[in-house]
């Protein structure tokens, strides 16, 4: 009788908590205010130049992700370079930091306590068992009353488990209030658009939100949402209250909609708009998954501010200026393609196998896509340079009357740089890396190595090395 | 990506889509698409802005966007 009671106790509880109200984890902004939240612009540079602009990007992989990029940032620490006269490191030299899901981790941490990641990372999160600690969360029935109510998901619960163990309560104001370079840029997926939305307040201007009032946690759950195991995030949509006028460039680009001179401006335009649009088209809920679905390396925002001048930290812009002399590009990817038996049988591939498949091998070509952006982009100014260069010699050998003295863009020096496991030299151990597992937990003796290999491969990269002597470095 | 001149007898800034964007008399990179071009400092050029579609421009052949001043 007495556990009757308790059931029909549990089953009420559960019904009042399923039609608990949505507490948004993002307040509304009362004004828009250009020159104040979390931007680029807002940072103040100290001692980093932006004639040597360096952007380094941190692909998902949870903590196979995580590690990786930590090795890298540790690398960049040790590395020194001569500029302006001083050795400085390479690290402090970093200007942007773009991220996906596990490598989000580091870089939000990063963000928030700078070079004290060194002293504190590890133990807040690399050598956590995290995910044992997420499965026993959601596994307490102390957190099923939470978990009933439909605005309230897993991800909410892990937003809640890193905001109170990793990052110590901290919210965006807490970075605001650093006003330090590197500009930190976690990303989700917008789950109805399926585009990046990046956690910086020119987004959340959009939404009439306030990004300081925002848990680092949550955007780094959201930007970690990966789909199925943990849930997409829930942000309250205030479009329409803060005053909020779209950028000149938006209704440019929204009207060269039907000439398809430059489609993917104007889908970044519609996207704007999207956001932004009031009654009756407004999108009254913005649902965030993994940062993943759409770009798992975080290098298609980077790719526009380097391509566009419509970009709220346009580095085309400081080339047109000719702030940037030298522009470098980190992508730290911790991608993999494990081995498979699949071949080895006549089988039929069964329903898991097939839809992880299906989930996982457009997502990896299109980072292959992306990377490869980033070579042809480089290339096109490299090429554009060049060219310049030839015609006027060319022509200037033909006499001075035969002279074209062309004028040429601002003469940009760039380093593509990547560190993947496909760069591992050894067979064995590339596969050996390339076969770990997607998780919030490893072994300490794998992530000693993937810290170790993120050096390694940095060091080992051709463009690091031409950089290193560019700049008189030293690893 | 395209690139475009834009003209004026002196050195100004010029502003793409609202934006301090180099000066004039340069070689800037923008993206394909419609865009403002404006002089900033002293209103004493015509037009007062010019919205132009850029495309299939090359480094070697960039289009030129000519500003006059009032008084030309």
């Amino acid at each position: 009788m007495q556990s009757c009671a308790r059931i029909a106790v549990l089953g009420c509880a559960l019904v009042v908590a399923a039609c608990a109200s949505f507490t948004p984890g993002n307040p509304p902004l009362a004004k828009h205010e250009p020159d104040a939240g979390y931007r680029f612009e807002r940072l103040e540079q100290g001692d980093n130049s932006d004639e040597l602009f360096v952007i380094v990007t941190f692909s998902g992989g949870g903590t196979r992700a995580a590690a990786l990029a930590y090795g890298v940032l540790e690398a960049l620490r040790d590395t020194t370079i001569e500029w302006r006269g001083r050795r400085v490191a390479l690290l402090d030299e970093v200007d942007v930091i773009s991220s996906i899901s596990g490598g989000s981790f580091p870089a939000a941490y990063y963000a928030l306590r700078g070079r004290q990641i060194f002293d504190e990372f590890e133990d807040k999160f690399l050598y956590r068992p995290i995910q044992s600690d997420l499965v026993r969360l959601a596994l307490s029935p102390a957190n099923w009353l939470k978990l009933a109510a439909p605005a309230f998901g897993r991800s909410d619960l892990a937003a809640e488990f890193y905001h109170r163990e990793v990052f110590g309560g901290a919210t965006y104001a807490d970075v605001i209030a650093r006003k330090q370079r590197p500009f930190v840029i976690l990303n989700a997926t917008d789950m109805t658009t399926g585009t990046p939305f990046p956690f910086t307040q020119d987004q959340f201007d959009l939404l009439c939100s306030d990004l300081a009032g925002v848990p680092l946690a949550r955007a780094a759950a959201s930007s970690s949402a990966f789909p199925g195991g943990l849930t997409p995030l829930t942000f309250q949509n205030y479009a329409g209250t803060c005053g909020y006028r779209q950028p000149p460039w938006v209704a440019l680009a929204a009207a060269d909609h039907a000439s398809r001179v430059n489609p993917r401006r104007t889908a970044r335009a519609e996207n704007r708009l999207s956001l932004a649009a009031e009654e009756p088209a407004r999108r009254h809920y913005i649902h965030l998954t993994d940062g993943g679905v759409a770009d798992n390396i975080g290098l298609r925002g980077p790719l526009e501010a380097i391509a566009s001048t419509n970009h709220p930290w346009s580095v085309l812009e400081r080339m047109n200026k000719k702030k940037i002399d030298k522009l470098v590009v980190i992508v730290v990817n911790a991608a993999t393609n494990p081995a498979t038996d699949r071949d080895q049988t006549a089988a039929v591939p069964g329903l898991i196998d097939t839809l992880t498949t299906a989930a996982t091998v457009p997502l990896d070509n299109y980072s292959f896509d992306t990377v490869e952006l980033l070579s042809k982009t480089v290339n096109e100014f490299n090429t554009d340079a060049r060219l310049v260069g030839d015609c006027n010699r060319l022509s200037a050998r033909k006499g001075e009357q035969c002279s074209l003295n062309l004028p040429a863009p601002h003469k940009v020096d760039l380093y593509s740089i990547q560190v993947a496991f496909e760069y591992i030299a050894s067979p064995e151990e590339r596969t050996w890396f390339r076969n770990l597992p997607t998780t919030f937990e490893l072994p300490r003796e794998t992530i000693d190595k993937l810290r170790a290999v993120g050096r390694r491969l940095l060091n080992e990269d051709p463009q690091f090395q031409n950089l290193m002597k560019a700049l008189n470095g030293k690893p | 990506m395209e690139h475009v001149i834009v003209t004026f007898p002196t050195d100004r800034l010029v502003y793409v889509d609202g934006e301090e964007n180099g000066s004039t008399n340069e070689v800037l990179r923008v993206e394909a698409g419609t865009h403002v071009f404006e002089l900033g400092n002293l209103a004493n050029y015509r037009p007062a802005s010019r919205t132009v579609t850029v495309q299939d421009t090359t480094v070697l052949e960039p289009l030129k966007i000519a500003f006059y001043r009032k008084d030309e």
